[in-house]
């Protein structure tokens, strides 16, 4: 069938949109990280590679934040995936509990994240929090810490935070992926005497891989937008052990006014997520099977 | 068919690109200053001959205040109206300069000293001020903060000290006097610990050493210049003048003289352990004082800076800051009214009844402090010794970071000379 030319008008509103709204601040982007405009004034001049060299080499805590991001987005791709799916698991049957229970635990993705930063920043509250309080009534004193303000433990704090914020969005899609596997499949592995373990790794993970593919993309993208929980938990501190990429991006331009700098940083930081987001479509994708 | 659809894209565009014109002219219209906002066309005719100016500021707990002061300008001035925004300051100090750059926002606006004063400056957006009659309302020693090469470009508007606020009457009842060395600043100290007192709540998880630092390292690096000598590689923060800083913090941590977790805790539990009086003194500033009296009226309260050195080598008593800088935005096309407000809040009356309500000093002349806190309070601004916040002359952000990175370090366990090292190394990634 020969397309109309004339069909390709239709893409123009959409062309002109995404222009706009995303061609030209990332274009954008990239030409000012070759300068070293301050954000503010009409006046710049162009370095060159002058601040990829610093961020690479010359920039203590724009290495420190890649680690920190690294290790938080570990923490949460982990424990979300796990969590989401063991309680989809438990979940997928559509009983009125079920339905229940998966809006009871969907509830906090819909909360603004300033509203939960706000929360946990009280339960994790050393002298007041009920964290430490209900740690100290079980007799888990040794337990009770300074979460937030204990460099060490911060950023696995935040990133724990980060996970009760949107397992139950991750859930949900576990859970649509699991109804849409064959319930055949399940009957035949029963006559076959596979065992719990057996049908859930020939059948259920390899067929949910589709799902999967998305929730741990998608978790590992959020990770890497997790700006406004850290900024409004710990603002980076203390002493930057939780100053994450996007937290130090916004440091650098909007305090340090180097939004030459920062626009480098962002550059770097956008070739990090696609690179990372790219390596785990792959690994996905192949293992995915199909009966 | 083709001719139709194409017809109809054409249509479609045209619609959407009149309409973007339509809004753009509107908000041209709006911007001038000529329509009102409120929409109605009545109302839009009443007030065809007003000027509204916009008025940004961070101190979004002064607004009812501020609301009343603009009622009685607007009063006073019939032909110019106030809008009034504010901002948390956080955002404040990083969305500022944004706003001032097309004129439409922020015809008064106010900066803080140091790095702000600084890049706006830069950017060329501070009327001079210079010429202007109601700059001799303001007490001339707070007036350097706002200068830049011989203009008065700014007026501060408020006088804070940052420095601990303590509570006085539990002092006269432990018979505690007040410590003039690092010896009896030590044995205050020990004899609150001893009646299970907390000496100083820190609230390290929000304010963090902030406003301590200040205090803590008056009297060990007495030099004015330090942190522009240090951003300018003559000084490094592994001397001795940083090094003692951080040992007495260390010292501060070790011996309980913060409470446990200090790091972990934010300014609301910090100011609750003060009102309720498990702890002494609270870690802040003057700013702090009427929401502490708030919390507990029966709270007598005074300044009590940490004395690190031995009675002899005390230079300065106290630490000030000149703040909430009033100014003009030099885009603006209503620079008079803009002047006009400020002359206005430069008043002593209006000046007097802005501290009172909001507990503040200001460098106004001849304001009357009518509540008990400031009366105790003022002396502060004539009789005593206080140099300029040093944090605030600290010009980078990554250095001023840097800083207060390696005090939390320290209150973290790290070393002074480690944490010192650490931050070393981040000043001098950020110096040219």
């Amino acid at each position: 069938m020969k397309i109309s030319k004339t069909i390709y008008l239709f893409f123009i509103p959409g062309l002109i949109l995404y222009s706009i709204f995303f061609l030209y601040p990332t274009f954008s982007a990239v030409f000012y990280s070759f300068t070293n405009w301050d954000g503010i004034s009409a006046n710049f001049n162009f370095v060159g590679f002058e601040n990829y060299t610093k961020a690479v080499t010359g920039d203590s805590v724009f290495v420190k934040s890649v680690g920190n991001n690294l290790e938080f987005m570990l923490f949460v791709v982990i424990f979300q995936t796990i969590i989401a799916l063991i309680f989809a698991i438990f979940l997928v049957k559509n009983t009125k509990v079920n339905y229940m229970l998966r809006a009871l635990f969907f509830f906090p993705t819909i909360l603004s994240s300033v509203s939960v930063a706000f929360i946990w920043t009280f339960v994790y509250d050393p002298s007041l929090g009920i964290l430490n309080q209900i740690l100290s009534l079980i007799g888990l004193d040794f337990l009770a810490l300074n979460w937030l303000g204990n460099g060490d433990i911060a950023i696995y704090a935040l990133a724990f935070t980060q996970v009760w914020f949107h397992a139950g969005q991750m859930l949900i899609i576990f859970v649509a992926g699991l109804h849409a596997i064959p319930f055949d499949l399940y009957e035949a592995a029963k006559i076959e005497g596979a065992t719990k373990w057996q049908t859930f790794k020939k059948i259920t993970w390899p067929l949910l891989a589709p799902s999967a593919t998305i929730v741990i993309a998608y978790t590992t993208i959020q990770s890497f937008q997790a700006f406004d929980l850290v900024f409004a938990m710990t603002g980076g501190g203390p002493n930057n052990t939780t100053e994450i990429l996007s937290t130090y991006i916004y440091e650098v331009a909007f305090r340090g006014y180097d939004f030459g700098y920062a626009s480098a940083i962002s550059v770097i930081f956008m070739c990090v997520i696609a690179l990372i987001t790219y390596l785990q479509f792959k690994v996905l994708r192949s293992n995915r099977v199909s009966y | 068919m083709k001719k139709k659809l194409g017809m109809f894209a054409g249509l479609v565009l045209f619609v959407v690109l009149m309409a973007a014109c339509a809004a753009d002219s509107s908000q041209e219209e709006s911007d001038s200053g000529d329509s009102n906002s409120s929409g109605s066309e009545d109302s839009s005719a009443e007030n065809q001959d007003t000027t509204e100016i916009s008025f940004i500021h961070w101190r979004g707990e002064d607004e009812e205040v501020f609301d009343d002061i603009i009622g009685q300008f607007e009063e006073e001035n019939p032909g110019i109206s106030v809008q009034m925004n504010t901002y948390p300051s956080e955002q404040y100090q990083s969305n500022a300069q944004q706003m001032l750059r097309d004129g439409s926002t922020g015809d008064v606006f106010t900066s803080f000293p140091g790095t702000q004063f600084e890049t706006i400056n830069n950017a060329g957006f501070f009327t001079d001020l210079s010429d202007e009659e109601f700059v001799n309302n303001f007490a001339e020693t707070s007036l350097e903060v706002g200068q830049s090469e011989g203009s008065q470009l700014a007026v501060p508007y408020q006088m804070v000290f940052n420095m601990p606020v303590y509570n006085k009457g539990m002092f006269e009842e432990l018979g505690i006097e007040v410590p003039t060395s690092w010896s009896e600043y030590q044995a205050m100290a020990e004899t609150l610990k001893e009646n299970d007192i907390t000496p100083i709540a820190f609230p390290g998880a929000d304010i963090g050493p902030n406003q301590m630092m200040n205090s803590m390292m008056m009297n060990n690096a007495k030099n004015e210049d330090i942190f522009a000598q240090l951003e300018s590689g003559e000084e490094t923060l592994t001397n001795d003048w940083w090094i003692n800083t951080l040992e007495d913090f260390q010292h501060f941590n070790e011996n309980g003289y913060l409470q446990e977790d200090a790091l972990g805790t934010n300014q609301d539990s910090a100011m609750q352990m003060v009102a309720d009086e498990e702890a002494a003194m609270l870690a802040t500033g003057s700013y702090h004082m009427a929401s502490l009296k708030e919390l507990n009226s029966d709270l007598e309260l005074g300044f009590l800076p940490p004395i690190t050195v031995s009675e002899e080598e005390v230079e300065y008593e106290g630490i000030h800051t000149a703040t909430f800088m009033l100014a003009v935005n030099k885009n603006s096309e209503k620079k008079e009214e803009a002047k006009a407000f400020i002359e206005f809040l430069s008043q002593p009356d209006i000046a007097s009844q802005y501290a009172n309500e909001t507990g503040q000093h200001l460098t106004v002349n001849d304001v009357d402090y009518e509540s008990e806190s400031l009366q105790n309070t003022s002396h502060w601004i004539d009789e005593k010794d206080t140099r300029f916040q040093p944090r605030y002359l600290i010009k980078e952000a990554a250095v001023e970071d840097a800083v207060l990175g390696s005090i939390e370090n320290v209150l973290g366990g790290t070393s002074p000379e480690e944490a010192a090292d650490e931050a070393q190394q981040v000043v001098e990634e950020n110096i040219d």
